[in-house]
């Protein structure tokens, strides 16, 4: 996101193909630097002539919306097959710790920021659910939503309990039948929808 | 590059990254240097060249996920 237009919350596309829509010829490393840059964790970058960027941020962590309005552009009326979205947690799951420890050196607004974040996630989600309700198997979210309250900010060295959360998931019942079904969808290669399908297209800059 | 060389890359991205918070933090907790090094490394193991560019010239030439 262009620091300048965080108010218009107007999201930048760095792109690795082709398009009408004009876009910064930038660096592979510069594209994943700005999308890293979230305000609390780490300064913005500054991109061809000196147009700082930041991360998404609030209201674009989940880029479903995003995504679909690009494809729109892109395949106009072509069918697709599905929407795939992979979270990474839930907003009440994962637990950062505010005090004590480490905390003390996270701030507040880490804390504040990543619980925003996965919120915003959550919130998003629920409108895809919304817009893809009378489509059956259109639109698969995965998201390990149990299990990750031991993984606070100070214990990023241990990934194999995410790993472990991560695998408990995908051995649930209700999981186990929703990735059989996308392996399916993607597999039989079969289109599905078109975007306009999908219905009013909400306002690019609601949030 | 695969998941397993994925999650490696990331393993070792963490730690560059978070291990030392910065002591005065008014733009940011983390070393943006310290993450830019870790993913330009990740870039050059990946396709060799950690300043390639973004755009794809030759769609079918290689996968840079």
């Amino acid at each position: 996101m262009n620091a300048h237009n965080m108010d218009a919350n107007i999201p930048v596309l760095f792109r690795s193909y082709e398009s009408l829509e004009p876009h910064p010829n930038c660096k592979i490393w510069e594209a994943a630097r700005a999308t890293s840059a979230a305000p609390a964790f780490f300064k913005h970058i500054e991109i061809g002539r000196a147009q700082p960027y930041i991360d998404g941020g609030l209201g674009r962590n989940n880029p479903s919306r995003v995504v679909l309005d690009e494809a729109k552009r892109l395949f106009g009326a072509r069918h697709i097959r599905c929407l795939v979205s992979i979270g990474t947690g839930r907003a009440e799951t994962i637990s950062i710790k505010k005090s004590g420890g480490f905390g003390q050196i996270v701030a507040t607004d880490i804390f504040d920021t990543l619980k925003a974040i996965t919120s915003d996630c959550e919130a998003t989600h629920e409108a895809m659910l919304g817009l893809f309700s009378n489509l059956p198997e259109t639109y698969f979210r995965l998201n390990v939503d149990q299990g990750m309250q031991g993984i606070d900010f100070s214990k990023w060295e241990r990934l194999s309990n995410v790993e472990a959360h991560t695998t408990q998931y995908l051995r649930r019942a209700e999981v186990v039948d929703k990735v059989v079904s996308l392996a399916n969808v993607i597999e039989i290669m079969k289109p599905q929808l078109t975007i306009e399908q999908l219905g009013a297209e909400e306002p690019h800059l609601s949030v | 590059m695969d998941v397993d060389v994925a999650i490696n890359h990331y393993d070792t991205l963490v730690q560059h990254v978070f291990s030392h918070p910065k002591r005065w933090q008014g733009d940011g907790k983390f070393k943006a240097t310290n993450l830019e090094e870790a993913m330009k490394a990740t870039i050059r193991d990946a396709i060799g060249d950690s300043e390639a560019h973004l755009l794809e010239q030759d769609v079918d030439t290689c996968c840079r996920t």
